[in-house]
């Protein structure tokens, strides 16, 4: 991955009808970068995708790939490859068929189609599926000949459309790590959809969190995780704590004092905010610590009394429901070796307030 | 056991068994019989003798007729898919609720009594007909053509009309069955539109072609009231023929030319199963 900008997405809005899908989108994708395009379902995700690809053109804005203007070039004329949600393998073809069709029609020469086929079916694996039928293949490998029917041409940018969908979720999780070594392998840039927030931490280098049509924030998938700009990305990445309150009042300018139903609490701000604001505040569970003894307390210390209400047993870490003096509820989340608390004890919780975001409503 | 098994299923199958024997293998049975009878006006004389079938395999009048049933049916057939197939592609590519009206537009013709069709023909292809009426109001000919009415050429106009809508549907629910990401797939990956067509869309069509193929060739050849009314000298097929010996009563001579062509009919169909395998047949 490097600094060097290979698309660029220039103000784009797409109108299908009445219906607005994305509006005022804006994006840099790097060379050799894994962007994932995560949003729930409708949030104009693949939309932007299809855009990219030239199934589609967008009503305003522009899209440039290596500096040039490619916003209504067609589909075969732009160095991008999708693979689709439905994988559209062409059912009337074998393995070797799917996967040389591109370079058929770019009637490359027999033999050196031969030679990419094979290099690209050995590096998903599939090498003996090669004379198969595609209506003859499990889901996991028709996905793998989809990705190699589109690897195969090189693009400078492949594009997935939640090309993992279909599958169980054991399966997806072998091909996650998979796709990352293919991805590295390859060394192209690769733009992939999901609605799954695990699928996108799990294969991201940087994140693009959409709703609405709107490309709420994109960058480094720790930035996003750790320093969400809106709550609803907030809530859609991991699971987080949503406090909604007032700011009081301001510590060195970048520590917010938020009245939360009458506790006070410490929050890292961000510009823009002002006093008497209602914002929220978003905190992670694993963010919160919590002990049986008062912590000694240092600047911008969080600490406020509890009682566990609840446990949720997840395997390697355990979420305690606590409820706090001003009767809201929070989760934390501790490793199952620490977790020795038990329903009804008074606890204390704490945490730095830097690990608090201020949101904007 | 396992035998109950078997009896049960026979028991639950026999109204569906009974009905295709009875109605038609039965009486087809008795037409086989009767087409081995020496022929006597109306009535069947239980004599039997294998004269009908040399006269009608020795005959070169009867492979004359044939051979004219075969070429009109295969000229139609060929226009009905040139004409069917874009129809069906059109309303298969446009949005599914639009396409599915549209269709219904293409099928109401057929409700309208199929004799009616074929004079409403008559009057547009005759010699005084609409057809000569507005080429001679136009000045492209002095004198009405004679070409198009009593003729083969007629005959095929006719039943073009006539099959229309059986080829459209097919060809519409195949071409449906295409996700459109089909397309956008091979357009992605390099293709122009004509070579989607060429590449996706033609090959993915086959099993419709062939199906639309079997489900409409054979049944033509035994066409007998188009070419009867607007037929001629020029359109006659072997259905006439066989009319005609049934409606003189000659029995027998009509079963064995019905034989005859059933034999021709199975004949194409078992090189089409054979070329393209049942999946081709049913469409699948």
């Amino acid at each position: 991955m490097s600094s060097e900008v290979i698309l660029r997405v220039v103000d784009v809005w797409k109108w299908f009808g009445k219906v607005l899908a994305l509006r005022e989108v804006n994006m840099d994708v790097y060379r050799g970068e894994l962007l994932v395009l995560l949003g729930p379902s409708g949030s104009g995700k693949s939309t932007l995708l299809r855009i990219i690809g030239g199934l589609e053109y967008p009503s305003r804005g522009k899209v440039y790939m290596d500096g040039e203007d490619i916003t209504f070039y067609p589909p075969y004329k732009r160095d991008t490859c999708m693979v689709f949600q439905s994988l559209a393998l062409f059912p009337h073809m074998t393995v070797y068929d799917n996967v040389a069709y591109g370079l058929k029609i770019r009637k490359v020469p027999k033999s050196e189609i031969d030679k990419r086929v094979d290099a690209v079916l050995d590096m998903l694996r599939i090498k003996e599926l090669k004379n198969r039928k595609v209506t003859q293949l499990s889901g996991g490998q028709r996905q793998r000949v989809a990705i190699a029917r589109a690897l195969i041409l090189n693009p400078k940018v492949l594009l997935l459309d939640e090309p993992l969908g279909a599958l169980d979720l054991k399966l997806r999780k072998e091909l996650h790590v998979e796709l990352k070594n293919l991805h590295k392998e390859v060394g192209n840039t690769w733009i992939f959809v999901t609605h799954d927030q695990e699928e996108a931490l799990t294969l991201a280098d940087r994140i693009g969190i959409m709703n609405n049509g709107r490309l709420e924030q994109i960058g480094d998938k720790w930035d996003i995780y750790e320093k969400p700009s809106s709550k609803f990305v907030a809530d859609f990445i991991g699971e987080t704590n949503l406090i909604s309150g007032k700011v009081k009042s301001f510590i060195n300018r970048d520590i917010a004092v938020v009245d939360w139903k009458g506790l006070e609490i410490y929050a890292t701000t961000v510009e823009g905010i002002d006093k008497n604001n209602d914002i929220f505040i978003s905190i992670r569970p694993e963010n919160i610590s919590i002990s049986k003894e008062r912590p000694s307390g240092t600047d911008g210390l969080n600490i406020l009394t509890a009682e566990i209400i609840d446990e949720i047993f997840k395997g390697s870490y355990v979420t305690y429901y606590v409820k706090l003096s001003n009767k809201e509820i929070i989760r934390v989340a501790v490793l199952s070796k620490d977790a020795d608390f038990e329903v009804g004890d008074h606890v204390y919780v704490y945490w730095l307030y830097n690990k608090g975001v201020v949101l904007r409503e | 056991m396992k035998n109950q098994k078997l009896l049960r299923e026979l028991i639950s199958n026999l109204p569906a068994i009974g009905y295709i024997f009875i109605l038609f293998y039965i009486p087809i049975f008795i037409l086989l019989i009767i087409s081995f009878t020496v022929p006597r006006k109306y009535i069947v004389e239980w004599k039997f003798t294998l004269d009908n079938y040399i006269n009608v395999f020795t005959n070169p009048d009867y492979y004359k007729i044939l051979i004219n049933t075969f070429w009109i049916v295969t000229v139609a057939t060929i226009f009905l898919i040139i004409i069917g197939y874009p129809i069906a592609y059109y309303l298969a590519r446009i949005n599914i609720g639009i396409g599915d009206k549209l269709l219904l537009f293409t099928i109401i013709p057929v409700e309208i009594n199929y004799l009616i069709r074929i004079y409403a023909w008559r009057v547009i292809l005759g010699e005084n007909g609409l057809l000569n009426s507005l080429l001679i109001a136009l000045g492209v000919i002095e004198k009405p053509l004679t070409i198009f009415f009593y003729s083969w050429i007629a005959v095929v106009i006719v039943l073009i009309h006539e099959w229309l809508p059986y080829v459209v549907v097919p060809f519409y629910v195949n071409l449906r069955g295409i996700p459109n990401e089909v397309y956008e797939a091979a357009m992605d990956l390099g293709a122009s539109k004509f070579q989607v067509f060429r590449t996706i869309t033609l090959p993915l069509s086959k099993p419709g072609i062939l199906s639309v193929i079997f489900m409409i060739y054979i049944p033509t050849l035994g066409e007998f009231a188009i070419p009867a009314l607007v037929g001629g000298q020029t359109g006659v097929m072997l259905g006439n023929l066989i009319d005609r010996y049934l409606s003189q009563f000659n029995i027998a001579i009509g079963a064995t030319l019905s034989f005859f062509l059933l034999l021709f009919s199975i004949i194409i169909s078992l090189i089409m199963i054979r070329i393209f395998g049942y999946e081709a047949l049913y469409a699948r």
